[in-house]
């Protein structure tokens, strides 16, 4: 039975596809890819897929003819036949996997010339370009269908500058020593073209392709046979656009093209900028529109383009981008109503957050440009101008951050550039050695910055009207290319538009609180800029050490209770002062203020200070042999009874400060760190009950707080339900709660024994930096249980780094605790991360 | 020609300091006399050529203008500038994603596209070695020094591509480039320009 072409099955025009029931199974992703664009109703390039179980045929000559006929009818030209405008027409063969698959065969894109010969009479250019795009065709199938060794065929590319001039010798090779000779007419040169590919998917280079990405080994092929019409530059050429301006996130479509032949598969890197194409971008910006919608992706698509307009050659779905390209596609779908707020919020992972918040240049307008070149190696770096690599190494040994500014770098600059913090070149590209090396370092570079002059015998940069002296100050930012006379501070910057909008979604999502751990007024500060709801944990360590040691000295080595007294009294109005900063900046948020908890060695001389000769004995008695685990905490304020009382009055105080002259009323928090026994907690609550009356019968001012214990210890974690009795809060300290569930000394343990652990498997996961699920949520499952079943309504949260660790903080979620509280910068991670851990639990 | 004279074991120690830019280590009884002969500087622990050393290796190594097999060597080595900048090109996308983010190699689809790239790269330098070390045969140890690279890059460690602190691929060929340089005489500039020059005139 003779089957018609275009009822071929095993011969899928492009678009024809999906109404014959066919599914990337066997279209294959380049498949699957046309038809998508055939769907859009425009133009696509003229071809068709050979399904998978149908590819295995194509080598006999018969199939292959089968399908240039078909392809013929369906352009309505021969191929090998010259077009009405002076071009050729030839086949182009892809191959594409039923998955993404990277290691495919290359396209070979000049099947179909006639006697495997360049015709005579083409336009010099046209013919140059034919010339290796058929070059490239068919040494590949010399190599894979006809199994002539590659090194010969090499040796002809190395012969023969032009490639033009090796067609010859390559067929004679063939005929000598391949399997076959080499295929003069087109049927044949499609089947051996088809049988090269597949011999090629089977070689040890793509078999290891397809194992690095884990996909099956016996992963089969489609392949797609497509016309091109070969002719003269510039009525003609192919390029590609993206939807978007990948360095910004917009909506913009950015890309090239290039006229003349396309030579191979490979996007050409050098060409035209979109704006210049003949007839301009209209209709690629609303094919990338509607393919973003449709697949909510950034999009890729190739076209070629000639006297007949534009016709779309293929489409990628750029899955994965940059923070800033998935945060602004993320919200312009989910605004376009193509995508709703909550999959917005799921499409942020909380690594684009971190890529977003990282530090950059802080930059006011003012900066004094210098130069600017390459965006060679990200990251910024302020430094002194070193001219030579001799000179960075020392400038580094004594101490000073240094940018290497060289005409150009070889190999023996390496210890300049290793010693830098910075690297600027006059030459070079952001391909150049140099940035190889660089971004291999992790240093920032700028190169080709060609508006710059080196003079070494004067030690001078020169930059416009701007000479620098070896030694001088500046800073380079390597994601912009920008270089700024004297120092710029590097900073986090403010969330973009785009990730505030998801980050305000997110809290609509959310059920946990996030608080952060701040403190001092600056910080403070930039947590809720970054959208804390209050403050976890507000350390008073730092309080009393510098300037005020002396006074937590005179308390704990004091010998008479006046001079205790009088120490006293001067911390509770210190911490007046420090407190006032911090409530200032809460505003009328929560903030829970831990009271002292460090280990007593802290505050006492060392033996190398010298102090009164009654103090270092003193000391010397109240040597400590495991100090975190020996006088610490609630324990050091019950010794001395004075301590925490003078904490609250400075803490109480603060607030009427701030209450009365300017309004506010922070809700404070009073913690006690390191109980173990309920009563600790006890009476420690009656001290600063005591000192709240004290206060209020002298100023006429009952501050409000609430007092809270943090839960540090197993004990405490299975006494919650005592502890609750006048606990109103329990915050997990959970970094000390890890330390003493495992018998972990965390410093100890991270040094000597978490790499062969890790190793070994006996951990997957630091236990510090991600919470233990089974022993130490374990513990706060049950205390968090207890503690509820005493006070219903107990606040429950965590302290420790682990609040700002999103895996950890999907842990707290599945308990149920209230709010995490995590260091400033990483609000907007556990933001994001809570919004997941609901969308997660769902 | 400077009128230091060194041994042929000193030689080596020397061009290859003065190729790799710096080394680091114990000094070998050679680096220890080429200190001395002013030629080295070791300090501590890293040992750097000085600017003699520099110039003593450019000398050496540079084929006299006149020399019958400086006409192949160029040839060669035009050959050899469009694959250099292709090999750079695959080591950048190693390294920073085409929207300009570092890669972390967490997306195997992209690192397998650029491992298998870079097949066609070493495909494409094997013959020019083979002819480079035809004339000059100490070029000859820079295939194996490739392909033990291309073994640990395949044993897993991504480093093997383009790290500078280990001879990884990237680093073997810039040792490789800049021992040409020294042999055909050319500055880096001459070179980067008939680089551009190739390969804006032929996109082949």
């Amino acid at each position: 039975m003779v089957i018609s072409p275009i009822d071929d099955v095993g011969l899928v025009p492009f678009g024809k596809g999906f109404e014959r029931g066919l599914d990337v199974r066997s279209l294959c992703t380049r498949g699957v890819q046309m038809e998508t664009l055939a769907g859009l109703g425009l133009p696509v390039a003229t071809g068709l897929t050979i399904p998978v179980p149908n590819v295995p045929g194509l080598v006999s000559a018969d199939r292959a003819e089968a399908a240039v006929n078909l392809l013929e009818t369906i352009a309505g030209r021969t191929v090998g036949s010259t077009t009405a405008d002076g071009g050729i027409l030839l086949l182009r063969l892809s191959a594409s996997a039923p998955l993404d698959a990277a290691g495919l065969p290359p396209d070979l894109v000049a099947i179909g010339l006639a006697n495997g010969r360049i015709p005579e009479g083409l336009r010099p250019r046209m013919a140059a370009d034919l010339a290796v795009a058929w070059w490239k065709t068919a040494s590949f199938i010399a190599e894979f269908a006809l199994e002539v060794p590659g090194d010969e065929i090499s040796a002809l590319g190395l012969d023969f500058d032009d490639p033009a001039h090796r067609i010859e010798p390559l067929i004679a090779l063939c005929n000598e020593k391949g399997k076959n000779k080499f295929p003069l007419e087109v049927n044949q040169q499609l089947a051996d073209a088809a049988a090269a590919m597949l011999a090629r998917w089977t070689s040890p280079r793509a078999a290891r392709a397809r194992r690095t990405q884990q996909l099956p080994a016996d992963l089969p092929l489609g392949l797609h046979l497509e016309t091109v019409v070969v002719t003269d530059h510039d009525e003609a050429g192919h390029g590609h656009a993206i939807s978007r301006d990948l360095s910004t996130g917009q909506f913009a479509p950015t890309g090239g093209f290039r006229h003349g032949v396309r030579v191979s598969g490979e996007r050409p890197s050098i060409g035209h900028p979109l704006s210049k194409l003949p007839g301009g971008v209209a209709m690629l910006t609303g094919v990338l529109a509607e393919l973003e919608g449709r697949l909510k992706t950034v999009v890729l698509v190739d076209f070629e383009y000639g006297p007949e307009g534009l016709v779309l050659a293929g489409l990628e779905e750029l899955n994965r981008t940059s923070a800033r390209v998935a945060t602004s596609l993320a919200v312009d779908l989910a605004t376009r109503g193509i995508t709703d707020e909550r999959s917005a919020v799921e499409a942020i992972r909380p690594a684009h957050v971190l890529e977003l918040m990282h530090p950059r240049p802080r930059l006011t307008g003012h900066e004094v440009v210098l130069v600017t070149g390459l965006a060679a190696s990200p990251g910024a770096a302020v430094g002194r101008i070193a001219l030579t690599s001799e000179e960075a190494c020392e400038m580094a040994e004594a101490g000073d951050s240094v940018i290497l500014v060289a005409a150009e770098t070889t190999p023996g600059d390496l210890p300049g550039m290793m010693a830098a913090a910075g690297i600027l070149t006059v030459t070079g590209g952001s391909a150049s050695h140099a940035a190889v090396v660089a971004r291999g370092m992790g240093r920032p570079a700028i190169c080709g910055a060609g508006g710059m002059r080196i003079d070494r015998a004067a030690g001078t940069v020169t930059a416009g009207e701007h000479v620098l002296q070896r030694g001088d100050v500046i800073s380079v930012d390597g994601d912009a290319g920008a270089v700024y006379v004297g120092a710029v501070p590097i900073e986090r910057p403010e969330p973009s538009f785009a990730l505030s909008t998801v980050l305000n979604w997110a809290d609509d999502v959310r059920r946990l609180g996030i608080r952060a751990n701040a403190d001092t007024g600056v910080d403070a500060g930039v947590a809720m800029d970054n959208g804390a709801e209050g403050i976890g944990l507000c350390r008073t360590e730092h309080m009393f050490l510098g300037d005020r040691l002396p006074f937590i000295r005179r308390v704990i080595l004091s010998s008479s209770p006046e001079e205790e007294e009088l120490a006293l009294a001067a911390l509770a109005e210190a911490q007046r002062e420090d407190f006032r900063d911090l409530l200032l900046a809460v505003g009328d948020r929560p903030v829970t203020v831990r009271l002292l908890d460090a280990p007593m060695h802290e505050f006492l001389p060392t033996e190398h200070e010298e102090v009164d000769e009654n103090w270092a004995k003193m000391a010397e008695s109240l040597h400590e042999e495991n100090p975190m685990l020996g006088v610490r905490g609630v324990r050091l304020a019950l010794i001395h009874e004075g301590l925490y009382p003078a904490q609250v009055e400075g803490l109480f105080n603060a607030w009427i400060d701030v209450n009365t002259q300017h309004g506010i009323a922070p809700t404070l928090e009073v913690m006690i760190p390191l109980v173990s026994i309920p009563d600790e907690l006890l009476m420690s609550l009656r001290l600063i009950r005591r000192v709240n009356q004290e206060v209020a019968s002298r100023t006429g001012i009952v501050v409000p707080f609430s007092i809270g214990t943090m839960v540090e210890t197993p004990r405490a974690a299975l006494m919650a339900d005592q502890l609750a009795q006048w606990a109103e809060f329990i915050s997990f300290g959970t970094n000390d709660l890890t330390q003493l569930t495992y018998g972990f000394s965390r410093d100890d343990v991270e040094r000597r024994m978490l790499g062969t652990y890790l190793e070994r498997g006996l951990l997957t996961v630091s236990p510090f930096s991600e919470l233990d699920e089974w022993g130490v949520a374990g513990l706060m499952e049950i205390a968090a249980a207890k503690a509820r079943s005493a006070r219903p309504d107990i606040k429950l949260g965590i302290c420790g780094e682990h609040g700002g660790d999103p895996a950890s903080i999907a842990l707290c979620e599945k308990l149920g605790l209230n709010y995490v509280s995590c260091s400033p910068s990483r609000v907007p991670v556990a933001r994001l991360a809570a919004a997941h851990a609901v969308l997660d639990s769902e | 020609m400077s009128d230091v004279v060194i041994n042929d074991a000193e030689r080596t120690a020397l061009v290859s300091i003065v190729v790799r830019g710096m080394a680091r280590g114990e000094a070998s009884a050679e680096q220890q006399s080429l200190a001395e002969a002013g030629l080295l500087l070791i300090k501590g622990p890293m040992m750097m050529p000085t600017p003699a050393g520099t110039a003593f290796v450019g000398e050496i190594l540079c084929l006299p203008a006149d020399a019958p097999e400086r006409e192949r060597i160029m040839a060669t080595f035009h050959r050899f500038l469009p694959v250099n900048r292709a090999l750079r090109d695959l080591c950048t996308a190693w390294q920073v994603r085409p929207d300009g983010s570092v890669n972390d190699h967490s997306d195997p689809g992209y690192d397998a596209e650029i491992r298998d790239r870079l097949d066609d790269i070493d495909d494409s330098i094997a013959p020019l070695l083979k002819r480079f070390a035809e004339d000059v045969p100490s070029l000859s140890g820079y295939r194996a020094r490739l392909t033990e690279a291309l073994e640990k890059l395949d044993e897993g460690d991504n480093a093997w591509l383009a790290s500078p602190l280990i001879d990884s691929y990237h680093t073997v060929w810039m040792h490789l480039h800049q021992e040409l340089l020294l042999t055909i005489g050319m500055s880096r500039q001459e070179d980067e320009a008939l680089e551009e020059q190739l390969v804006s005139g032929n996109h082949g």
